[in-house]
């Protein structure tokens, strides 16, 4: 398993991908804060961030993390047609095929694979936090939002617990997105099931269907990048994400396994 | 060392109603450079797929290099393989997808460099996969192959889409890997492709086996009669009177006598034409076995399975040893 992913390390961890990961990280800590900055408002937003934030929480502990949580929410969909493309090709362009040949557990293979992009997410997660929380305390002076409180022992534990909701929910992304590759084989056609799934389809149906929000894969994995929200709560966000995102990678490998490898 | 590099029998894969492979058998010994042959479609692929593990059998049993094929991770270690087309990373170079898949197995990373001098990319392993030739893409395939200097190389079609200088290329290359003692099965469709190469044959059709065996022993096959050809034209009436009058079966083709052989032995019946020729006053400027090409002998093979089952093959034939 750790040479699968070391050779996974080899293929993403190149200076190309890496400048523009950095500056894709850096994009959206820059966008991130200053659309949470600017729309913060004066007073209560309740206790949910899916509505934005206020300037009090933002001078508060963890405040240098909050544009980061509220930013992440698309975070999970750029990383769901990530992997879908990535392992997706996979299949298609035959490379999966010729891995085989070099090491033909194929469990080991697709799960070594997995954990060595999301090995990379990781890393890019945490360079968007700290850049966020750069960008933060240089835009935080401008909109009268005080930084004294983002040093403390309490903020590092709201940094650290931001990080991991919105690791956990790009990870439950990056295995819905590896299912639908490892079921199609073939990035178009799981591209387009996975953007009608997790766009249109959820998301116009949550607007008459409330329970949608507590149900539908995309948004329980929505709710828990940030923390939770007002129809369902961080607890409950993440065992239902753990059921789906069981589901998923059950399904995935046994496909993978049991599949014959023809492309 | 096994005798034996592959062993397999009744090996089948079905889709559905259709079946890819039927009842094959193959024994590949040790060493050989063997040319897996048939016609697009005749399960080639297939076959080797089953043997690397890629594809689940019908039905069939067997080992490879001496480990069932029931569990293709204990001998895909030291088998190298190329199937389908060469499939690598297009935004690695050459050297970079080599190493990839070197750390994939395990396999030692420092003889990357010797590989792609052995495959001709010395120049270009640091240039994008992208960038490659359709040659060059099959030649990186076959260093990957080599990755963990395996004891079995399985190549599917390597010159398939090459223009001629690349299919010389990579002939010279096979060449090269079959001096090394190792035991190559390399399939392809085009019989001429492996004749100078392999010395081991398996020539399949529509899933099923139509012979395999040493490539000489259809070299040597000489069921295509004896030529004659007399120095003087005129004497040619002559000669196939005198030939006639002895009871032999002659034909006339392409401007030359052919004597059929019915299973006679070639050279002591080409002996008895020269002595009769001589007494008569003729001179031959050719006596030799009339020799079918592979392509021509494969071609028979396959619009006639009946006629493999020639004494003159050695090796084993469909209905044969089997």
């Amino acid at each position: 398993m750790t040479r699968i992913i070391r050779a996974e390390l080899i293929r993403l961890v190149r200076r190309r991908t890496m400048i523009v990961a950095g500056a894709g990280a850096l994009l959206f800590s820059v966008v991130a804060t200053l659309t949470v900055f600017s729309t913060a408002r004066e007073t209560g937003v309740g206790a949910s961030r899916q509505r934005g934030t206020t300037i009090a929480a933002l001078a508060d502990h963890g405040g240098g993390t909050e544009a980061f949580a509220i930013g992440s929410s698309f975070v999970g969909f750029l990383v769901f047609v990530t992997f879908i493309a990535l392992i997706a090709n996979e299949f298609s362009g035959g490379t999966f095929r010729a891995l085989l040949l070099r090491n033909p557990h194929r469990l080991r293979l697709i799960v070594g694979k997995l954990a060595g992009a999301l090995v990379v997410t990781a890393a890019i997660v945490a360079l968007a936090e700290v850049l966020t929380f750069g960008v933060s305390l240089l835009v935080a002076p401008g909109q009268d939002v005080g930084t004294t409180n983002w040093f403390s022992l309490e903020s590092v534990g709201a940094g650290l617990r931001d990080y991991a909701t919105v690791l956990a929910g790009v990870t439950g992304w990056a295995i819905f997105g590896t299912t639908l590759a490892v079921i199609f084989r073939s990035a178009p056609l799981a591209l387009g099931v996975g953007f009608a799934w997790a766009g249109p389809f959820e998301n116009i149906i949550v607007d008459s269907w409330q329970d949608g929000y507590r149900l539908f894969p995309g948004q329980v994995l929505g709710s828990l990048i940030q923390g939770g929200t007002t129809e369902l709560g961080i607890g409950r966000a993440l065992a239902t994400a753990a059921v789906y995102v069981g589901i998923a990678a059950a399904t995935a490998l046994l496909l993978v396994t049991r599949r014959d490898v023809t492309a | 060392m096994n005798s034996t590099a592959v062993s397999v029998t009744g090996l089948t894969k079905r889709y559905g109603g259709r079946t890819a492979v039927e009842d094959l058998d193959i024994e590949l010994p040790t060493g050989v450079v063997a040319g897996f042959v048939g016609p697009n479609g005749a399960g080639k692929t297939t076959t080797m797929a089953m043997l690397l593990g890629l594809v689940g059998r019908t039905a069939g049993s067997g080992t490879v290099l001496g480990r069932s094929i029931d569990h293709p991770a204990a001998y895909l270690p030291k088998v190298g393989a190329l199937i389908e087309s060469p499939a690598f990373y297009p935004a690695l170079s050459g050297a970079e997808n080599l190493r990839m898949f070197a750390t994939v197995a395990g396999h030692d990373t420092g003889v990357i460099p010797s590989l792609l001098e052995t495959v001709g990319l010395e120049d270009r392993g640091d240039d994008r996969y992208r960038g490659y030739s359709l040659g060059m893409k099959q030649r990186l395939g076959i260093a990957a192959a080599l990755l963990g200097d395996p004891d079995l190389l399985i190549l599917d079609e390597p010159a398939n889409g090459l223009d001629p200088q690349g299919v010389r290329e990579m002939r010279s290359l096979i060449g090269t890997l079959a001096g090394t003692g190792r035991t190559v099965l390399v399939s392809s469709h085009d019989l001429s492709e492996l004749e100078q190469v392999c010395d081991w044959l398996i020539l399949i059709d529509t899933g099923r086996s139509l012979y395999q065996g040493p490539t000489q022993a259809l070299l040597d096959d000489v069921s295509g009669g004896l030529a004659v050809v007399a120095e003087r034209p005129e004497d040619h009436a002559a000669l196939h009177r005198l030939l006639t009058g002895g009871g032999l079966d002659v034909d006339t083709r392409d401007g030359r006598l052919v004597v059929a052989v019915h299973g006679a032995d070639a050279g002591r019946l080409a002996a008895s034409v020269n002595r009769a020729a001589f007494d008569a006053g003729i001179v031959l400027v050719e006596l030799h076995p009339q020799r079918t090409t592979l392509e021509d002998r494969y071609l028979t093979m396959v619009q006639d399975p009946g006629h493999d089952r020639t004494p003159a093959l050695s090796g084993t034939t469909r209905g044969g040893d089997r």
